[in-house]
């Protein structure tokens, strides 16, 4: 892994930040269908297993492994009432931060970054903690995402039970 | 505890009701560990999931901390985690490979097989622990059956093969499935709800609620080409579409019908699935066959083992209370071993659509209980649940209840001693069947 300091880098940590802040805003507001556009057209939005933090999600029984057509059913599943998990939906505020570029290539540049999301619904209220690795690729002064994937920093899903919103 | 009766069996109506106190009572909860956690076969673990020497997966069984572990002599050894000395767990990472386990809080150490070897200060006791203590101990009964691993802390239990008696044929279905057996996949999906444990047998047993629940996940497939279950044409082992519910001896129960719609399949990944299914047919012939790859089943064996086979994935899953509103499930995936990594692939985006807590369909299935759980908080007005679909129908459909009270009567003989006679359904297995497909 390369440490940020050693990175010749020309993309500046500001436009990264402005980028996942734009995207956390997106979920937070169930704008989903904009959220989505942020992807390309091979992306991958993976959750591995928690138990199995580095694993492939490909390869192993993970929690979320989509690509672009899963992530677009994943979408259009939420928003109809009938996703009875999120309806009404969850209210969620996350926060995303120690954003770190790690690597820049031409095509595309590696980040990392922590989150805590605080889900509020019926009463009920959990935190979810992680971290979140992207494959970003600059188009038009900001960025698409080619990968995404949220690692949680649980040893199981209890108490939050479930992962029924955009992590 | 309160209640004066839980189920009410009413063969007359075709009525059948079982009492909200068996889902919020904690007297009941005391009950089940003792007359059920306590005295029925809990599933540990499968035999992939230790494959070398000393490799250990650490487990809660039905409440009791377990190593689930191959020795240095590769046998498969489950030894309750607790220091013989004061108590404390003597390994607590969830897997890994040990040849010793220590326990940190006086250091007495104790070899994969049990044995304790190492007692700090042991010259300073006049009886040596290791002489009066011995080792770790273990479950009163361990047995498995095609590699999945099950423990019973009753002594006087019947042994595993006579307690799983016939739907024992369901776990052959999914472990014949490759003539090199079959193995748990790495990742688990380890994850709490806020309901009765009860509720997720019901559940996983239960075809009526797919169409309500999983309305977006059948639009999803429809979307993607494929027929959702229960909707399709075809009629397999005599199977029709709308499939049917069976009950076996001590609470086990199966319901089956026409697999259908493989979303997300590549022509690779069906070639891959033929060839499965023609080793199928020439080892146990045409019937037992299309029973493997052209039925989806849904099965619990008492009281909380579930396996689900949807065609599109094999998931295993069992779950234990921690209170009378909230269970810790755990899940695995299982596949068939000697397949190519695109089936792999294939396989885990599929079942990932359908299960897990960020599954598509999952969440909504943990919604339903948690509503139900609530709703059992107005148990003093209505105090009875309603479990009689499909009673008193000659072959009762996949959506119908047989099986949730074929599981309920089990449970209702333990907890209360009452016996009630079954529905008299009776299941011939596929392979002994006249081919009628």
């Amino acid at each position: 892994m390369t440490s940020l300091s050693e990175t010749p880098s020309i993309t500046t940590r500001s436009a990264v930040e402005e980028f996942l802040f734009h995207e956390a805003a997106l979920i937070d507001r169930w704008r989903l269908e904009e959220w989505l556009d942020l992807f390309t057209l091979d992306c991958t939005y993976e959750v591995p297993a928690t138990d199995r933090p580095d694993a492939d999600p490909g390869l192993t029984w993970s929690l979320i492994h989509d690509g672009r057509t899963m992530l677009e059913q994943r979408v259009i599943r939420l928003k109809k009432p009938e996703a009875h998990a999120e309806f009404p939906h969850s209210q969620t505020s996350r926060i995303v931060g120690n954003v770190q570029i790690l690597d820049e290539t031409d095509e595309s540049i590696s980040v990392t970054a922590n989150f805590i999301i605080n889900r509020a619904k019926a009463g009920k209220f959990d935190t979810y903690v992680g971290r979140y690795d992207y494959d970003l690729v600059p188009r038009n002064s900001s960025f698409m995402i080619r990968r995404k994937r949220a690692v949680l920093a649980h040893d199981m899903l209890d108490p939050q039970g479930k992962i029924s919103f955009i992590i | 505890m309160t209640a004066e009766q839980f189920v009410i069996d009413d063969r007359e109506n075709n009525l059948f009701r079982v009492n909200r106190e068996a889902f919020t009572s904690e007297d009941v909860l005391q009950r089940e560990r003792k007359e059920i956690f306590g005295k029925t076969w809990l599933y540990v673990g499968h035999e992939s999931e230790i494959p070398g020497k000393n490799d250990f997966q650490t487990r809660d069984v039905g409440g009791r901390p377990v190593i689930f572990n191959r020795d240095r002599n590769g046998d498969v050894r489950v030894l309750l985690n607790t220091c013989l000395h004061r108590g404390s767990s003597v390994c607590r990472h969830s897997s890994g490979n040990a040849k010793i386990f220590t326990c940190f809080y006086h250091g007495w150490a104790y070899r994969n097989s049990g044995e304790l070897v190492n007692v700090p200060g042991n010259e300073d006791y006049k009886s040596e622990p290791a002489a009066v203590y011995k080792g770790l101990k273990s479950p009163a009964q361990v047995d498995s059956y095609r590699g999945l691993y099950f423990v019973n802390f009753d002594p006087d239990a019947p042994d595993l093969l006579t307690f799983l008696g016939e739907a024992r044929y369901f776990i052959d279905l999914a472990a014949d499935q490759s003539p090199e057996g079959v193995a748990i996949l790495e990742g688990t999906h380890k994850y709490s709800l806020k309901a009765n444990w009860k509720l997720l047998v019901e559940n996983s047993i239960d075809g009526y609620h797919a169409k309500s629940v999983h309305h977006t996940y059948f639009e999803m497939m429809m979307e993607l080409g494929a027929t959702p279950p229960m909707l399709g044409q075809d009629t397999v082992n005599g199977v029709a579409p709308a499939g049917m519910g069976t009950e076996f001896p001590n609470g086990h129960a199966t319901l089956m019908y026409p697999a259908n719609g493989l979303p997300l399949a590549t022509d690779s990944v069906k070639r891959t699935l033929a060839g499965l299914r023609a080793q199928a047919e020439q080892a146990f012939g045409e019937n037992y066959a299309n029973a493997m790859f052209g039925l989806a089943r849904n099965s619990v064996f008492f009281p909380s083992l579930i396996l689900i086979d949807l065609s599109f994935g094999l998931t295993l899953r069992t779950f234990y209370p921690v209170s009378a509103s909230e269970t810790l499930v755990t899940g695995w995936q299982i596949i068939p071993k000697g397949v190519d990594e695109e089936f792999v692939k294939y396989r885990i985006n599929n079942a990932l659509t359908f299960w897990g807590p960020a599954g598509l369909a999952t969440p909504d299935d943990v919604e339903a209980l948690e509503q139900a759980q609530k709703g059992f908080g107005a148990r003093g007005e209505i105090g009875w649940s309603d479990v009689s679909k499909g009673m008193g129908k000659p072959v009762p459909a996949a959506n119908d209840e047989l099986q949730m009270r074929s599981w309920w009567r089990e449970w209702n003989r333990r907890i209360t001693g009452e016996q009630l006679p079954t529905e008299g359904t009776s299941f011939v297995p596929f392979d002994k069947q006249g081919v009628d497909a």
